[in-house]
């Protein structure tokens, strides 16, 4: 199996010509068009043509802002009329959100195009401005040098620990890529994440509408899902792949079923989820032929029955009884329990039902990982939560809470220049061609492009896994799950 | 099977003077190369400034959906976003900006606001921010889902109930079952604002018709053009006054008196006086003061049907002391719910929470936190296009040329917001797995509370370690 350091990144810049800036260079009317900023600054912010008299407006972007200071090429400083000033741009204000914040969409994008987190300091990408689960947790670090080299961290987990003689699954690095449907999202996107998933030795998931045919050569990286409205699940779609996840409900709809708007019910997404072009697809909720444990059992032993080999996922969102229906999970043979809490998702849902219905995510990890505990069952089921784990930071806080890894949606997105404006279902969808179907937007980027976006991505989160192991002194990061010792939180912590 | 309620929404635009959220601006850098119409999907920009097809317009920011791509791809950099000034000044530490442009949308098309890429709030918040309704993964209200063919009740009961029965040796019933009056949602409309032009107030009255709901007025307002809805009205009367209004009293199947100490001295007789005019249900309207849980338990007793809980617009506590010290609606209504239910009298009386419901997730939580239905005004002026602004002074404005706007498009934008909510409500209940709206009242075991889940996970894991 190839390690994580044998995944090849490169640098993948954005595909659009100019990116959101977080500073503004005002350029005042006291300048002489000298060209001293164009010859001073390494970053290309300032621009003179040759044979043109005038300087080129600055390019916002590019600055590195008020840390720049310390250097001696700073323009503001070096202006011999003193024309230049930096400072927040107003833009930056559109940008994010309390969840994702600016800094943080910036840094992922930073992550995605270099494959490392960002050099920069001015720039908040771990935690978000939430005020309360992963954003008032923090890593405690202990003091003094790292013992361990990294060349001796291992970031694999197993996702078969119930000894049950089925295929003993291991994944590279401790999160896989949610489940988002052809038709939610496009199909190079679908495919990129297949690619990527293929790269890391992990996982990525159909979602539930259907498995197009040009996944197949990455069948061994995909889990298909079998969710409420069956939609294009085929007995050799459950054959090909090595896990079958069932979707009971999703967080950011808990309780509603999935929801495609009849717009992005293209020909081809009609097609693969023989369904009819332009109507609204709902999967119902919930499954139907469940009403208890054993019904769920039942299903279980049918997907096993049909594919000897796949293990079972089992997604499910965060009420309050997530720890019994984790249980029960256990009970009925699944192999891992997937909590998916309400402030993550990344197809459309109701604004209500993402705010309000079900707890989030921080405290079902714990409630979970602590029956499982109790009941003697923790061992034998990998834990995996989502919904809301926007960071490697997230990730390593996940962990110590009790997860053995997550599933992330909307960092995979983000990589790939999404700017969460959340309008993923108007209209021709996507403005951005990430989650549209519509031909023109769909085409707005190659596979090439994105993968290697989620692979940088993936690499940044791993380095910076790795470093926080290190700090640790933990050779595997299956020593982190379940060490809420190593967390404080700034409310209690004190 | 009764019949299905449903509220009909209708795409129902006001060309107004709306706020927007972004604002962009082209710079002189501009050099018309009209590459920003290309790629924005929403036509936010155009050619033909003062119809001259070679230079750019102005942006026409209000459909501006936040997408970046003009200003990724404009060869110059040559565009700027920001956030919209007078946007931001909207509202106040309550009333969000952002709930504006919701509510206004939800006026324009009646449809459940609904956007990708997750949630993007804070984590919890003041009041009904820091409350989760519940969900459950196996149980569910219906076989077919909230959108089948089968029946989802929002409708509530109001009027006093019956502790318990009473029969004779004979196994007779010698109870006599009080009068009630059911509507099909847990929402009444509360007094508009003084100011409002006849065509708003008309339509708040037709709306409230048309919904099967009723609306508060004082009795003054009842005027011969909405008579013809008196069934949907309820008026407000002084209890002194009970003899100069019989004839009204008689054409009504409520009425409402507000609180007062002699109320409470005087309310069998009262509430015995009026039912002798007419069999009509009387609302008691009490302040949401500090003592206010009293107060109710005082009136249930003397046998007060039903008590509207009043709270200011923020759904904050009226006892004149600085925000900080003032209860908020979540706990307000939990106060007077566990007082009722600590005195063995929840059962019997009926309660309306108004003050601070401000979007469709505050209903069903004010009903799990113990209200029967809510009562509401602020959100259907927004409805119309009225803005808000909480400082220095609360302050309504409406929108210029309101008062020529048609009854009926005013009445469709307020019908459109409560077929949203009514949506909402629905959307909430379905992930609950209940299946009738009367059965949230009180139901705190189906709701998840900030205050104690977080001390119950983080509390318990991270202050005892401190200790150890």
């Amino acid at each position: 199996m190839k390690p994580p350091s044998a995944v090849k990144i490169k640098k993948m810049p954005s595909r659009f010509k100019h990116q959101v800036p977080k500073y503004k260079i005002t350029r005042s009317d006291a300048c002489i068009n000298c060209g001293t900023c164009a010859k001073s600054c390494p970053y290309g912010v300032h621009e003179k043509r040759e044979g043109q008299n005038k300087m080129k407006a600055p390019i916002n972007y590019k600055c590195i802002g008020f840390e720049c200071k310390n250097n001696d090429f700073y323009c503001v400083a070096k202006c011999p009329r003193k024309a230049l000033s930096i400072s927040l741009n107003p833009m930056y204000e559109t940008l994010g959100d309390y969840r994702w914040t600016a800094d943080m969409i910036t840094g992922t994008w930073i992550m995605a195009e270099t494959g490392y987190p960002p050099e920069r300091t001015d720039l908040e990408y771990n935690t978000g401005n939430s005020g309360g689960g992963f954003d008032k947790l923090r890593l405690k670090f202990p003091e003094g040098r790292p013992k361990i080299d990294k060349s001796e961290i291992s970031t694999e987990i197993p996702l078969n620990r119930r000894n049950d003689g089925r295929a003993n699954v291991t994944i590279s690095t401790p999160v896989y890529g949610g489940g988002m449907s052809f038709g939610s999202v496009s199909l190079p996107t679908m495919i990129s994440k297949a690619r990527n998933a293929t790269i890391w030795n992990t996982f990525t998931c159909t979602g539930e509408g259907g498995y197009p045919e040009l996944l197949q050569p990455y069948n061994d990286h995909v889990i298909t899902q079998v969710a409420t409205g069956l939609f294009g699940v085929r007995e050799e779609t459950i054959q090909r792949v090595k896990i079958v996840e069932f979707k009971y409900a999703q967080g950011a709809k808990p309780g509603l079923g999935g929801h495609l708007l009849g717009e992005k019910n293209t020909e081809s997404v009609a097609r693969m989820r023989e369904a009819v072009k332009g109507t609204s697809l709902f999967s119902p909720f919930p499954f139907h032929s469940v009403y208890s444990i054993e019904d769920h059992k039942k299903h279980i032993d049918w997907i096993k029955e049909i594919n000897p080999n796949a293990l079972v996922s089992v997604k499910v969102s965060t009420p309050n009884d997530v720890d019994m229906v984790a249980v029960g999970s256990y009970y009925a043979g699944a192999h891992i329990i997937h909590i998916d809490g309400g402030y993550g998702g990344t197809g459309a849902a109701p604004d209500i039902a993402k705010k309000n219905i079900a707890m989030p995510i921080e405290y079902a990890i714990i409630k979970v990982h602590n029956f499982l505990k109790e009941e003697g069952a923790r061992d034998a089921m990998t834990l995996i939560a989502s919904g809301g784990v926007r960071t490697a930071h997230d990730l390593a806080k996940a962990i110590c809470l009790g997860a053995d890894g997550a599933v992330i949606g909307t960092a995979e997105l983000v990589s790939l220049e999404c700017v969460r404006c959340g309008n993923c279902e108007s209209g021709r969808g996507c403005a951005r061609g990430i989650a549209s179907t519509d031909s023109e937007l769909a085409d707005l980027f190659n596979e090439e492009w994105a993968t290697q976006r989620l692979t940088n991505m993936y690499h940044a989160w791993n380095v910076q896994l790795v470093e926080i192991l290190q700090k640790f002194g933990m050779k595997s990061v299956r020593e982190l799950v379940g060490r809420t010792d190593l967390l404080e939180h700034i409310d209690y912590s004190k | 099977m009764p019949k299905k309620y449903h509220i009909h929404s209708k795409v129902t635009p006001l060309d107004l003077d709306y706020v927007y959220k972004f604002k962009i601006e082209r710079g002189e850098n501009c050099i018309n190369c009209g590459k920003c119409t290309k790629v924005c999907i929403y036509e936010a920009h155009k050619r033909g400034k003062g119809g001259d097809p070679r230079k750019m317009a102005d942006p026409n920011t209000v459909v501006c959906r936040n997408c970046f791509r003009c200003i990724q791809e404009c060869p110059r950099g040559a565009l700027e976003k920001s956030l919209d000034k007078d946007f931001l000044n909207i509202g106040g530490s309550y009333w969000k900006s952002d709930m504006f442009i919701t509510l206004w949308k939800q006026a324009e098309d009646g449809k459940v606001p609904v956007t990708g890429a997750g949630y993007r709030g804070p984590f919890t918040g003041p009041g009904f921010d820091s409350m989760w309704t519940d969900m459950s993964e196996i149980v569910r209200p219906t076989r077919d889902g909230i959108h089948g063919r089968e029946y989802i009740s929002t409708s509530v009961e109001l009027g006093r109930k019956l502790n318990h029965l009473t029969f004779d040796e004979n196994g007779k019933l010698l109870s006599k079952i009080h009068h009630t009056i059911d509507i099909p949602i847990p929402i009444i409309f509360d007094f508009p604002q003084d100011n409002l032009s006849p065509n708003v107030k008309v339509a708040l009255v037709r709306a409230a018709a048309e919904l099967n709901t009723c609306i508060l007025l004082s009795a003054d307002d009842i005027k011969a053009d909405i008579k013809k809805y008196i069934k949907n009205i309820i008026p407000l009367i002084s209890h002194k006054e009970i003899d100069k209004h019989q004839g009204l009293i008689k054409s009504v199947r409520f009425v409402a008196l507000d609180y007062s100490e002699e109320i409470l001295s005087a309310l069998p007789a009262l509430q015995g006086k009026i039912k002798k005019i007419n069999n009509v249900l009387t609302i008691i309207r009490v302040p949401a003061t500090k003592s206010v849980e009293d107060i109710v338990a005082k009136l249930t007793k003397s046998g007060a049907e039903i008590i509207h809980v009043v709270a200011d617009y923020r759904g904050m506590e009226n006892n004149g002391s600085a925000d900080h010290n003032r209860r908020l609606a979540k706990d307000i209504i939990r106060a007077v719910h566990l007082k009722l239910v600590e005195d063995r009298i929840r059962d019997e009386v009926t309660i309306i929470f108004s003050g601070g419901i401000a979007m469709a997730e505050h209903v069903p939580k004010a009903m799990l936190c113990g209200a029967d239905l809510t009562a509401i005004d602020l959100p259907l002026l927004i409805a119309i296009g009225a803005r808000l602004y909480e400082e220095p002074e609360k302050i309504l404005v409406f929108p210029e040329g309101l008062e020529k706007i048609s009854v009926r498009t005013v009445m469709q934008r307020i019908i459109n917001l409560m077929g949203a909510w009514h949506s909402q409500l629905l959307e909430v209940m379905g992930a609950m797995g209940i299946r009738e709206a009367r059965r949230l009242r009180g139901e705190t075991g189906r709701a998840i509370f900030f205050e104690e889940i977080d001390n119950d996970t983080f509390g318990k894991l991270f202050k005892k370690r401190e200790k150890v």
